[in-house]
């Protein structure tokens, strides 16, 4: 990769569900180290841009590029352990593994990518103290709110220090303290460590947190405007 | 009352309305209701399906014992027994001979058949039709002037005839032929021997139970999704006492449906029952029909318990207004209950426990009640291994801890399904350990049939029956060898003897015999006080002295051609040549020929049947070898695995069907793990052990319980405990057979879960 190609790049993505198109022609760059907001109306294909980005869903044309390799001829396998190593994900609702206690939780991406459980155990706690939620080690999902979740999750997305992470609406099932709080411990500890962050949501406030927008509407996105962080 | 009604009617509504996803579960509810809905009603049928049968073979009862024998009259008739094999099936034969117009008639004729004339069974008439009865029709040529009745047959696929005989002829000495007056005795029937009743209301326990327990799953099915929609209920301004009922009503919609289909599935296993021979056991479909109280209790029952099982589902669940709902910090499982019941159980057939199995034949409903507990003990008790278990479990890798923790937060689902499964293996393993220790005295043989024994009477000079009788069976095709001996009845002050009458190369067979010419008289002293000068009164009255000049032998031993045969290996005391014992006048006698059969002897032991037929159409042919069974224990066999292979079928239905509604419900969270590059291979592992885990504690719990109810069963009837572990492996080996398959068909559902349409949220 060259000192001026981004980090993660899509060019002209198609994808339909069915009859329903969902991206026609997105395209979007992410540099190393940089947040950026992917805003949109609901259904305007956003998640699905933020799918295609993470390799978690195939376009149907258009190339997507990660540090100069190409996603899009990669394998199932391949792509799942580049998800396992290079990125993290932060989503809305259900992220957690329910039957996991929230250590466990954080330190799942760790032991997936072949750490002993003691040493990922260890890092995921000094995760969760970062985040500020040090309290909840022991603890399930079920037993703890939403806005503390989601930072559990923050925290979990970051544990394996990814280069990019993955936010979908990342706030959207939290009241704006929380939600506040979220995107304040999102962004600090992914600039600390050096993580992209594209964030999908359709909140002004919660886009204010990042570096740049852009806006998807009908499956294409429009010029970006830069925004500055809220921090 | 009103507003209870409304309650539940809505309920039934939104069970109706509920979209593809409500409906989808209300027909699996239905399909698990009404499978254990036809399971119960086919074994509400059982006590009539027995009586039936019981009231039909009592009806034909044709065994009188009347004391002085009785003369012949008007009504009066001889038969004579002749029951026969062919293949692995029971032929029952009867030859008829009226002695007076009023004789009685066999229930299922409308006449007697006439000298020559065969009345046949169904059954019988379309095998000796097929190709497969050619070697039958040798020995049941006559023609075929009727058909025995329903009434005269204990099943549709029962093999029978009835023929005309005007050779019958009571003989003073010889039980062969009968002369009766009537068909049947009150309350004779069959039955089924004490040993066989105490196994029978084992099976029954051990089939029914796993489908309650089945039908207490299926009522959970959709849980959660229910949940969800009465939390939108709740926000609506519904109580929790209302939307109890509200959930009672949708149960009661997929237990009525299953009860409906139950009772159609029913119907068509009655329609088809006289057509279907499942392993060998045949019923009528007349026969099929539960008793007006049972169906009316399984009518009441299933729905009552589809409503109660919802009802103690939603104890453990918080149903918040606002959408949200929570599981209740789950209730700690307490052992004592759990524990009283299979110890009660244990206390009920404690005192059976003694005896030949009477005591507790005689006290069926304490059996039963007994057995019920221990296995329903075993049910009740496996939710609490299963927490105390897997609370106890850490450490291994992702895959391992995601199942352990799953069944750490609940761990009851599969529990209460792996209960169906060790309910079944429990009772069977206790049946299977039964089974083998009362083998011996219900398993004939072993290996492939080498040796066919064939009794038969006569009489003249000493030696002439058994020589006509070899005769006969050399020109059998198959036959390699044949040995033909008489049996001569002795008696030496009080004690029974017998003395084996051959000719010296047959004697051979028997003992170590150097020098043998006619006339020659040996004994083995080993076997009897019996020595040369002895007196004894043979049968018939004529007194006879073993010769001087007797010589003492003794028995072979090793393997030798016939060696299982009755005429080489059973060692008489005496053995004589014929010329020991001419001049004395002999009674009628038995004759007793052993045929060394050729290749694996299936063809060869029908040959040997027509040769025996054509000169005694009463001799009595029995294969040795080839592995075969009383009826009534290989019925009792068949009936287990029949009813195992369906209750395996029920529960892994069960457990497929929880895995796919718990993929259902984990859809977001499963898509998660995938997306961030958990491989769907960990989290199918993670499926196989939260699985495996369960059964396999279930399986152990099983087995213990099992082979203790079977060592507590065998020392009921007196038999020697011992333990089957061939077959509780197999068991094992099925249980964990199950596991897998379940596994392997929830991963397509698996790989469809895993998709990113599961993170959408909107």
């Amino acid at each position: 990769m060259s000192a001026a190609e981004p980090l993660l790049a899509a060019h002209e993505l198609h994808k339909a569900f069915g009859p329903t198109p969902a991206l026609d022609g997105a395209s979007i760059e992410v540099a190393a180290g940089e947040v950026v907001a992917v805003m949109g109306p609901s259904g305007s294909g956003k998640s699905t841009l933020l799918h295609c980005l993470a390799g978690v869903v195939r376009p149907d044309a258009g190339s997507v590029r990660y540090r100069g390799r190409e996603l899009t001829g990669c394998s199932d396998g391949e792509l799942s352990a580049l998800r396992r190593g290079e990125f993290g994900f932060v989503f809305q609702f259900g992220q957690l593994v329910p039957e996991l206690s929230c250590v466990e939780n954080v330190a799942l991406p760790l032991r997936l990518d072949g750490l002993g459980r003691r040493e990922a155990e260890r890092r995921a706690r000094a995760w969760l103290e970062r985040l500020e939620v040090a309290e909840l080690a022991g603890k399930t999902p079920g037993q703890v709110s939403g806005g503390e979740g989601q930072r559990v999750a923050v925290a979990r997305a970051l544990a394996a220090e990814p280069r990019v992470v993955f936010a979908d609406e990342p706030t959207g099932a939290l009241d704006s303290l929380n939600g506040e709080q979220v995107m304040r411990l999102l962004r600090e500890a992914a600039q600390e460590s050096g993580a992209a962050v594209v964030l999908v949501t359709h909140e002004p406030r919660v886009a204010a947190w990042s570096d740049r927008e852009v806006v998807v509407r009908d499956g294409r996105t429009r010029a970006t405007a830069a925004a500055g962080a809220s921090a | 009352m009103s507003a209870w009604v409304r309650e539940l009617a809505l309920g039934a509504r939104l069970a109706r309305s509920g979209g593809r996803g409500a409906l989808t579960r209300v027909g699996l509810t239905a399909l698990g209701v009404a499978l254990g809905v036809a399971l119960l009603l086919v074994a509400a049928s059982l006590p009539q399906m027995m009586s039936a049968r019981d009231e039909r073979t009592g009806a034909r009862f044709d065994l009188q014992f009347t004391d002085p024998p009785r003369a012949a009259a008007a009504d009066t008739l001889l038969i004579a027994d002749v029951n026969d094999r062919f293949r692995q099936e029971d032929v029952r034969g009867r030859l008829l001979r009226a002695e007076g117009p009023q004789a009685p008639v066999p229930p299922g004729l409308d006449r007697l058949p006439r000298a020559g004339e065969l009345f046949v069974s169904p059954a019988l008439a379309a095998l000796l039709r097929s190709e497969e009865g050619a070697l039958l029709r040798e020995r049941l040529s006559q023609p075929i002037a009727g058909t025995i009745g329903d009434e005269g047959l204990a099943g549709p696929a029962e093999l029978a005839w009835y023929r005309g005989s005007d050779d019958l002829r009571v003989a003073a000495d010889s039980g062969a032929v009968r002369r009766i007056d009537r068909f049947g005795e009150p309350g004779e029937g069959d039955g089924l021997d004490p040993v066989l009743r105490v196994l029978a209301v084992v099976v029954l326990a051990a089939l029914l139970l796993p489908v309650a327990v089945f039908v207490a799953t299926a009522a959970r099915f959709g849980g959660e999704a229910r949940d969800r929609r009465l939390a939108a209920l709740r926000l609506l301004g519904a109580d929790m006492r209302m939307t109890r009922r509200i959930a009672a009503g949708e149960a009661l919609v997929a237990a009525l449906l299953g009860l409906l289909l139950g009772a159609l599935i029913f119907l068509v296993v009655r329609r088809i029952a006289g057509d279907v021979t499942l392993f060998g056991l045949s019923v009528f479909p007349g026969d099929v029909r539960p008793s007006a109280g049972l169906a009316l209790a399984v009518a009441l029952g299933v729905p009552a318990a589809a409503v109660l099982v919802t009802l103690a589902a939603l104890r453990g669940v918080v149903i918040d207004p606002l959408g949200a709902v929570r599981r209740a910090r789950p209730r700690r499982r307490r052992v004592w209950w759990r524990l009283a019941v299979p110890l009660l159980g244990v206390v009920l057939l404690l005192p059976l426990i003694r005896g030949d199995g009477q005591a507790a034949a005689d006290h069926e409903a304490q059996l039963a009640a007994g057995v019920v507990l221990v296995l329903v003990g075993v049910a009740a008790l496996l939710p609490w291994v299963v927490e105390a278990a897997v609370h106890r479990l850490g450490g291994g890798g992702v895959s391992w801890q995601l199942a352990t923790r799953r069944l750490q937060l609940d761990s009851g689902a599969s529990a209460r399904v792996v209960s169906g499964i060790a309910v079944a293996v429990a009772g069977a393993v206790a049946l299977q350990t039964t089974f083998s220790g009362v083998e011996g005295g219900y398993v004939r043989g072993g290996g492939e049939m080498r040796v066919a024994d064939v009794w038969t009477e006569g009489g003249g000079r000493p030696g002439a029956a058994a020589e006509r009788l070899a005769a006969a069976l050399r020109g059998a095709e198959g036959a390699r060898t044949v040995a033909a001996i008489e049996h001569v009845a002795a008696e030496h002050g009080e004690t029974s003897e017998v003395v084996r009458v051959s000719d010296c190369a047959t004697l051979r067979r028997t003992a170590r015999i150097e020098r043998c010419a006619d006339g020659d008289v040996f004994v083995l002293a080993e076997l009897t006080a019996l020595r040369p000068g002895s007196r004894v009164r043979l049968q018939g009255g004529a007194g006879w002295m073993i010769p001087r000049d007797a010589r003492i032998v003794r028995r072979w031993r090793g393997s030798r051609d016939l060696d299982d045969g009755a005429a080489s290996s059973i060692a008489d005391p005496v053995i004589a040549t014929p010329g020991a014992l001419a001049g004395i006048r002999l009674p009628v006698r038995t004759a007793i020929a052993s045929v060394a059969l050729a290749g694996d002897g299936r063809d060869a032991i029908e040959h040997v049947r027509n040769a025996a037929a054509r000169i005694d159409e009463t001799a009595t042919v029995a294969a040795l070898g080839g592995r075969s069974y009383d009826r009534e224990y290989a019925n009792l066999r068949r009936a287990l695995f029949a009813g195992a292979v369906a209750v395996l079928v029920l529960i892994g239905a069960s457990m497929l069907v929880g895995a796919l509604e718990q993929l259902r419900e984990r859809r977001r969270p499963l898509a998660v793990l995938a997306a961030f590059g958990t491989p769907p291979a960990a989290i199918a592992r993670s499926l196989l052990w939260q699985a495996a885990i369960p059964v396999a504690l279930g399986l152990t719990l099983a087995v213990a319980a099992g082979a203790g109810l079977g060592a507590a069963l065998l020392r009921m009837v007196g038999e020697p405990v011992g333990f089957d572990g061939a077959s509780v492996a197999g068991l094992a080996a099925t249980g964990a057979a199950v596991v897998l398959l379940v596994t392997a068909a929830t991963l397509p559902a698996l790989r469809r879960t895993l998709r990113p349409e599961g993170l959408r949220a909107e």
